[in-house]
């Protein structure tokens, strides 16, 4: 018998984890020969991208974030470094740049997301960023080492984007490095949303707001970034507004990756229609989506994307056992925020629960910084146990024996009454 | 340029954070005045913040329906400044 291909596009956190987790649970299947994982990986280097936010504002050596792919993935997972070009669903093959077709019985699409500063008139020439690479957040740290006055603006220039609480971090992270300077009261910051408050999420908005009344640090609500004039210096909006800046700090737009795009298997922005719980695309009960790449109106992070593996694996997992146990993901986040001089909250919750208001402490910055050092671990896929502590059950059975819950209850109860009628 | 008006549902149940919100402006700034736009929500702060948003933008709410487990909440577009 020929062995079942699972092909993983993406490696990022959601497709490595997918990969590693897989072959932990699957692994005499691999050893037997009848599982085979492909992971398809365009680069040889894997970036930590939360680490962005230290190069750009506290000027860390880019060099020290990246680890190559091959060494985070387990040994019995065929790494393929090529550019995915095309999926086909319907065929199910995937086309590689350089090798050409893949067939595959189970795909999982973790191509992540592209922030795209060319998709607002006059972003790309005039605004520096922290989302597209480790090099150019390099450049932030370079301009604000330049300024000694001035205003700087940070915009939210589309939603979604990677990362819900890393603009709000870069505007205290500012705040911290010019007051360290002793030139903050020479230095206007101002924080341009297209929220109505400084943090999407209303309880965990509430702390922030206050914090920047504190840090001075003032907020523009409802802006939609239009377009950008650089040689006024000034940005619009759609809501018929504009603000004049020196150094103009932004969050690009982002967008699904171009492969979902130029395959027409997303939706307008690129973004991959995908069931919430079980994590499978639209229509389709052997393909995968996780991450950023999903339509899911969730936090785009790394650690959704962790969690979602998780299900994505167990789910592929019985599918090829045929246990016919089917996961769900309860849709927990959980993204540090920090807000500057050694502190940090964490923004927690899940579909049903939004997340809550706490106060800023240095345990967690410091949970934070641990989770960095830690995290190329992580991705082994061997510390699941720790999360599980720590998060709770973020999947949950959805079927068993491949009947939903409510069936196998209905069941359980008719045997129930069988036995009973027997007895009697 | 048609003056057909636009209906769009865009159902943003489950999501807190970013927030339903989020949805809402993707689809304003494809839409043109006059057009209707429906936003399904859980999210309990979902009402006030379109409230605020479409007085900004000079758009308005012209329903609000709490359905079972979720509002619905009916926008027209307004004039766009841009």
């Amino acid at each position: 018998m020929s062995p079942k291909n699972v092909l993983i596009i993406g490696s990022g956190t959601g497709g490595t984890l997918t990969a590693n987790l897989l072959s932990k649970i699957l692994k005499n299947k691999i050893k037997a020969g009848s599982l085979k994982i492909t992971l398809i990986s365009e680069s040889n280097r894997h970036y930590f991208q939360p680490a962005n936010l230290d190069v750009a504002f506290r000027g860390a050596d880019p060099s020290r974030y990246y680890s190559d792919v091959s060494s985070l993935v387990k040994p019995k997972i065929d790494v393929v470094y090529d550019r995915a070009a095309q999926i086909d669903l319907s065929n199910r093959k995937v086309k590689l740049a350089r090798r050409g077709p893949v067939s595959y019985d189970y795909l999982v699409i973790a191509t992540g997301s592209v922030a795209e500063p060319e998709a607002v008139p006059g972003l790309a020439e005039a605004s520096l960023n922290f989302h597209t690479s480790p090099e150019n957040a390099s450049e932030i740290w370079r301009a604000i080492n330049r300024i000694n006055s001035g205003r700087i603006l940070v915009v939210i220039a589309g939603v979604p984007h990677k990362c819900p609480p890393s603009p709000n971090e870069a505007a205290f992270l500012l705040d911290e490095y010019f007051r360290k300077r002793g030139i903050r009261e020479k230095v206007e910051i101002k924080f341009i949303t297209p929220y109505g408050r400084a943090y999407p999420a209303h309880d965990v908005s509430e702390v922030v707001e206050e914090l920047f009344r504190r840090r001075n640090i003032e907020v523009v609500t409802f802006f939609n970034l239009e377009s950008v004039d650089q040689g006024r210096r000034r940005v619009y909006s759609y809501e018929g507004e504009e603000h004049a800046y020196d150094l103009l700090i932004s969050v690009p737009p982002h967008f699904g990756a171009s492969v979902v795009r130029s395959s027409g298997i997303g939706d307008r922005e690129g973004w991959i229609p995908t069931d919430r719980n079980d994590m499978t695309v639209l229509d389709y009960d052997d393909v995968y989506a996780i991450g950023d790449a999903t339509n899911i109106p969730i936090s785009k992070s790394g650690v959704v994307a962790h969690l979602e593996s998780g299900v994505v694996a167990y789910n592929i997992a019985s599918e090829i056992d045929g246990s016919g146990d089917r996961y769900g993901y309860n849709g927990r986040i959980n993204c540090p925020m920090e807000v500057g001089f050694k502190k940090a909250i964490f923004i927690n919750g899940t579909y049903d629960s939004p997340p809550r208001k706490q106060d800023p402490s240095m345990v967690k910055y410091l949970m934070k910084r641990l989770f960095a050092r830690f995290y190329w671990n992580v991705l082994s896929g061997d510390f699941e146990w720790m999360f599980n502590l720590y998060f709770g059950e973020t999947k949950y059975l959805l079927k068993t024996r491949g009947l939903a819950l409510h069936e196998v209850r209905r069941e359980a109860g008719e045997a129930a009454e069988t036995v009973q009628e027997e007895l009697q | 340029m048609s003056s057909e008006i636009n209906r769009r549902v865009i159902d943003a149940r489950g999501s807190f954070c970013p927030g339903p919100i989020t949805e809402l402006f993707k689809a304003y700034r494809e839409a043109r005045e006059g057009d209707v736009l429906e936003l399904l929500a859980t999210d309990p702060a979902a009402k006030s913040d379109v409230q605020a948003w479409a007085k900004k933008t000079g758009s308005e709410v012209i329903g609000i329906v709490e359905e079972q487990g979720y509002i619905r909440i009916i926008i027209k577009v307004g004039k766009k400044a841009r």
